[in-house]
C-alpha cells in the first residue's frame, strides 16, 4: 500500500486541503449526529402523546394538536430555526436548533404515529375493553405496541429528513458539519475548494442516510410480528 | 351515570377512536372550513391586489407602499390601550408587508417553475425505474444522490462550487435585466428542478407499482400495445394515486424554496432576513414570513385536495386510505 | 340471591341517532342457561349483546347482572365479569396465543406473570391448543384463533359469556372444532348468550332460542318447541332456512 502522504500528494491542492482538515470536519459531524438524535428524541417525546391525544382526545384537545401541527408542518424549517434563535432568544445555537428541529419533527411524528394508531383494527380496542382493560391500558398494552411497529418505515423517513435538515442550522451559525465546511472554504485562499468540500460532506451525509436506512430496515424486520403480512 | 348520557362515549371508545357517528364532526368541521376559505380569500385578494398594483406601476398606492398607512394601525392602539402592543406590531407589519408580498412572488415563481420542469424529468425517471435496465440503475443513482444529501448542499455546489454555472446564466442575454431575474435565481431553479424530479419520480414510481399488474395484462388483452397499455390504462390510474405524494412534494418545495436565500436569491425569506437585520425586529418579520409561507402551503394543499376530489374514481384507491 | 336470574333484560330500548334498533326487549337468563339468539341481518342481535357488557350504551329499560343494573356498575368491573367472543376473533396481533390470554389476568386482575401463564396454559389445554401456546395469531388457522378467543375470555372467570357469531368467519371444515368447545363449555355449566346460525349447536346445547326481527322478539322458547311447533310462520321459515344452510356441519 502506498505511503498515505504520497497518495495525498497525488491529489489536487483543493482535495489536500479537504483531507488536511478532516479532523475539523469530523468535529462538526458529531454536532450533526448529536443534533439529529436530540431532535428526534424531542420529536418522539412530543409526537407520541400528541398522536394519542389527536386520536383519542376530546374535541378541543385534538383540534389544538391538529392546528399546532398544521403550523409547524407548514412553516419552513429555516424560519422556525431563526425564530427560535433570533426571536425567542434560545441559546446556545445548539439548543435553538434542537428545539426547532425537534418540535417540527414532533409534528411529523404525530402524523406517523396517528396513521399507525388508526391503522390498528378497531376490533383490537374493542377486544381489549371486553377483557376489562381500561381505555388507557388498552391503548398502552394493545394499540401502541402494534402501532409503534407499524411506525418504523415512516420513522425511517423522518430520521433522514431531520439528518439532512440539520444542515440548515447553518442559518444560525451552529458549528455542525455543513457550517464547518463553509468556514473552511470561506477562509482566505481556499474558495476554490468549495466544490471539493461540499462534495466531501455530502458524501458523509449520504453515508449516514444510507446506514440509517439499512439499520432501520433491519429494526423493522426484527420487530415484525411473526406470520404478519407485509410489514 | 344514566344509560343515556354515555352513549357517544362508549361507542367512541369501543370503536378504537374512529369517529363513530357524524354527530361529533359535522357542523364544527364545516365552520372551520368556512373560516379557512374566508382567510384564504382575504389573503389572496390582498396579495393579488398588491401584485397588480405594483406591476401596473402603482395604480392604487405608490409601489411598495402599504394600502393602509401604518400610522392608522398604530392609531388603533391609542384608541384601545390594551391592544397597544399588538397594534404596534401590526403597524410594523403593514409597513413591510408590501415588500414581503413582492418577494413572495419570487417564491411562487421558483416553486411553480421548478416543480413544472421537474415533472417530465420525474416521469422519465419513474419509467426508467419501473421498466428500464441500465437506465433503471442510472435513475436510481440520480434519485439516491438527490434524496440522500441535504438540499442546501446541492444549492451550494451548484452556485458556489461550480462557478461556471452562474457565469453561464449571467452571460445569457437579458439575465438580470428588467423583469428577467439574475443568475442566482436560475441556478436555484436548476437545483430545485433536479431535486424535485428525484422526489416526484419516487412518488410516481410508487404509484405505477401500485397499479395492479393485471391492468397492464388486460390492456394487452384488448389489443393495446405495451406503450398504449401504459399510456391509457396504467398512467391514468397511477397519476391519481400519485396526487397525495405529489401534493407533499409541492408543499415541500414551497417551504424549501426558502433555502434559495442562502445563494442570494431575493425571495421571501431573504427579504425578511434583510429587513430583520436592519431593524432587529426579528420576531415580527419572521412571524410574518412564516405566516405567508403557511398561507402558500395551506392554499396549495387545499387546491390539491380539491383536484384529488374532482378526479377521484369510486373504489379506486381513495384519498383517505393512502 | 342465587335464586334470582343471573341476567334480566327489561324493556330494553336502543337507538342509533334517530333509528331505533332495539324496541323493547325483555328476557331472563338463569345460571347455566344457554340462550341462543337468531334473526336476520340487521335485526339487532349484536347490538343486544353489546348492550349487556356496555360496549354500547342504551337509552331505555334496564339490564341487571346478578341483581345489579349494569349501568350502575363500574364498566371495567362489568367487563371483568362478562366474557366476549367476537366474530372476527380480534386476537391481539402482537401477542402470542398464551400472551393474549395472559393480558387480562395480568393487567386487570393483577395476577403475577407465573399465575397468569399457568392459567393461560390450562385454558389453552381446555380448548385443545396447548401446542400452539407460543404461536402468533397470524400463524393460527381461523378455528384455532377462535378457540384462543374463547380461552382468552374464560381466563377472566366470567359469570357470563357472550358469543357474537363465533363461527361465521370460519371455513365450514373449521366450524366443528369451535362448536365442540362451546358445547363442552355449556355442559360444564357456563352461562352463555350466543348469537349463532349453527342449528346443530342450538339443538344440542340451547336451553332457549330467541328469534329477533327488526328489534323485537318474535318468538322465545325451548328449542324443541321452536323447531317442532313454532307459533309464527316466520319463525318456522327462518329456522328451516338456517337448518338447511347451517344444519349439520359436522
Ligand atoms: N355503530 C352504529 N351506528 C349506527 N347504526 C348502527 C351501528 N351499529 C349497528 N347499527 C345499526 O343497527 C342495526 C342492528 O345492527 P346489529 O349489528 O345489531 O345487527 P345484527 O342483528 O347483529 O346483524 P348481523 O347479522 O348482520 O350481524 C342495523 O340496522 C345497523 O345498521
Ligand atoms: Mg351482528
Amino acid at each position: 500500500m502506498a505511503d498515505p502522504v504520497l497518495a495525498l500528494g497525488a491529489l489536487s491542492a483543493d482535495w489536500r486541503y479537504v483531507f488536511g482538515n478532516v479532523d475539523y470536519l469530523l468535529g462538526g459531524l458529531w454536532v450533526t449526529v448529536g443534533l439529529t438524535v436530540a431532535s428526534l428524541l424531542v420529536g418522539f417525546v412530543a409526537g407520541l402523546p400528541a398522536a394519542v391525544v389527536e386520536v383519542y382526545g376530546g374535541r378541543y384537545s385534538s383540534a389544538l394538536v391538529r392546528n399546532v401541527g398544521v403550523v409547524l408542518r407548514g412553516t419552513p424549517i429555516v424560519v422556525i430555526i431563526m425564530l427560535a434563535y433570533f426571536a425567542f432568544g434560545i441559546s446556545p445555537a445548539f439548543l435553538a436548533a434542537t428545539a426547532a428541529l425537534g418540535f417540527r419533527s414532533g409534528a411529523y411524528q404525530t402524523q406517523i404515529f396517528r396513521g399507525a394508531i388508526e391503522s390498528v383494527d378497531g376490533g383490537q380496542m374493542e377486544a381489549a375493553r371486553a377483557v376489562g382493560l381500561s381505555k388507557t391500558q388498552a391503548v398502552r398494552h394493545v394499540v401502541l405496541p402494534q402501532a409503534l411497529r407499524r411506525s418504523v418505515p415512516g420513522f425511517q423517513n423522518e430520521v433522514t429528513i431531520v439528518l439532512k435538515d440539520t444542515s440548515i442550522a447553518f442559518a444560525i451559525g451552529l458549528a455542525e458539519l455543513f457550517t464547518k465546511s463553509a468556514d473552511l472554504y470561506q477562509s482566505i485562499g481556499h474558495t476554490t475548494a468549495t466544490f471539493e468540500l461540499i462534495v466531501f460532506i455530502s458524501a458523509i451525509y449520504f453515508a449516514l442516510t444510507f446506514v440509517t436506512n439499512r439499520s432501520l430496515e433491519a429494526l423493522n424486520d426484527a420487530v415484525a410480528i411473526p406470520g404478519g403480512k407485509g410489514r | 351515570m344514566s344509560a343515556g348520557e354515555a352513549d357517544g362515549d362508549a361507542d367512541a371508545d369501543a370503536g378504537g377512536g374512529v369517529a363513530p357517528d357524524a354527530r361529533t364532526a359535522g357542523p364544527r368541521r364545516s365552520r372551520a372550513g368556512t373560516l379557512k376559505y374566508v382567510a384564504g380569500a382575504v389573503l389572496w385578494g390582498w396579495v393579488l391586489l398588491r401584485w397588480g398594483n405594483d406591476w401596473l406601476g402603482g395604480v392604487f398606492v405608490p409601489r411598495g407602499q402599504a394600502f393602509v398607512p401604518p400610522a392608522t394601525v398604530a392609531g388603533l392602539g391609542d384608541a384601545i390601550p390594551v391592544l397597544a402592543g399588538v397594534a404596534n406590531g401590526l403597524a410594523f407589519a403593514v409597513h413591510y408587508l408590501p415588500n414581503l408580498m413582492n418577494a413572495m412572488w419570487l417564491t411562487v415563481v421558483l416553486t411553480v417553475v421548478s416543480i413544472t420542469l421537474g415533472f417530465p424529468l420525474a416521469v422519465a425517471l419513474a419509467a426508467a425505474r419501473s421498466y428500464g435496465h441500465y437506465t433503471g440503475w442510472a435513475a436510481l443513482g440520480f434519485v439516491e444522490l438527490f434524496r440522500g444529501t441535504p438540499l442546501l448542499a446541492q444549492l451550494f455546489v451548484l452556485y458556489y462550487g461550480l462557478p461556471w454555472l452562474p457565469a453561464f446564466f449571467r452571460n445569457l442575454p437579458f439575465v438580470g435585466e428588467g423583469i428577467v431575474p439574475a443568475q442566482a435565481v436560475w441556478v436555484a431553479v436548476v437545483g430545485f428542478t433536479l431535486n424535485s424530479a428525484a422526489y416526484q419520480g419516487e412518488y410516481i414510481r410508487g404509484a405505477i407499482d401500485s397499479v395492479d399488474p393485471g391492468q397492464l395484462e388486460a390492456g394487452r388483452a384488448v389489443g393495446l400495445s405495451k406503450l398504449g397499455s401504459v399510456r391509457y390504462v396504467v398512467l391514468p390510474q397511477a397519476l391519481r394515486y400519485a396526487i397525495p405524494g405529489w401534493t407533499n412534494e409541492l408543499v415541500y418545495l414551497i417551504k424549501y424554496s426558502s433555502l434559495a436565500a442562502f445563494i442570494t436569491v431575493p425571495e421571501l425569506l431573504y427579504r425578511a432576513q434583510a429587513f430583520a437585520s436592519e431593524t432587529y425586529r426579528y420576531t415580527e418579520l419572521f412571524v410574518l414570513a412564516g405566516v405567508l409561507y403557511l398561507g402558500l402551503v395551506v392554499t396549495a394543499s387545499s387546491l390539491m385536495g380539491y383536484v384529488e376530489g374532482r378526479v377521484a374514481i369510486p373504489g379506486l384507491g381513495n384519498a383517505e386510505g393512502r | 340471591m342465587s335464586d334470582d336470574p343471573l341476567v334480566r333484560v327489561d324493556d330494553l330500548h336502543k337507538r342509533y341517532g334517530d333509528e331505533e334498533v332495539l324496541k323493547g326487549i325483555s328476557f331472563e337468563m338463569d345460571r347455566q342457561d344457554v340462550q341462543v339468539l337468531v334473526g336476520p341481518s340487521g335485526s339487532g342481535k349484536s347490538t343486544l349483546l353489546r348492550c349487556v357488557n356496555r360496549l354500547t350504551e342504551f337509552q331505555g329499560g334496564e339490564i341487571t347482572l346478578d341483581g345489579t343494573p349494569v349501568t350502575e356498575m363500574d364498566v371495567d368491573d362489568l367487563r371483568r365479569q362478562v366474557g366476549m367472543v367476537f366474530q372476527d376473533f380480534n386476537l391481539f396481533a402482537h401477542l402470542t396465543a398464551k400472551e393474549n390470554i395472559m393480558l387480562g389476568p395480568r393487567r386487570v386482575l393483577g395476577k403475577t406473570e407465573e399465575e397468569a401463564a399457568e392459567r393461560a396454559l390450562d385454558e389453552l389445554d381446555r380448548v385443545g391448543l396447548a401446542a400452539q401456546a407460543d404461536s402468533y395469531p397470524a400463524e393460527l388457522s381461523g378455528g384455532q384463533k377462535q378457540r384462543v378467543g374463547i380461552a382468552r375470555a374464560l381466563a377472566m372467570d366470567p359469570k357470563l359469556m357472550l358469543f357474537d357469531e363465533p363461527t361465521s368467519a370460519l371455513d365450514p371444515e373449521l366450524i366443528g372444532e369451535v362448536v365442540e368447545v362451546m358445547e363442552d363449555l355449556a355442559e360444564g355449566g357456563m352461562t352463555m348468550l350466543v348469537v349463532t346460525h349453527e342449528m346443530g349447536f342450538a339443538r344440542a346445547a340451547a336451553t332457549d332460542i330467541m328469534f329477533l326481527d327488526q328489534g323485537r322478539i318474535v318468538e322465545h322458547g325451548p328449542p324443541e318447541r321452536l323447531f317442532e311447533n313454532p307459533e309464527h310462520e316466520r319463525t318456522a321459515q327462518f329456522l328451516e332456512r338456517l337448518t338447511r344452510l347451517h344444519g349439520e356441519t359436522r
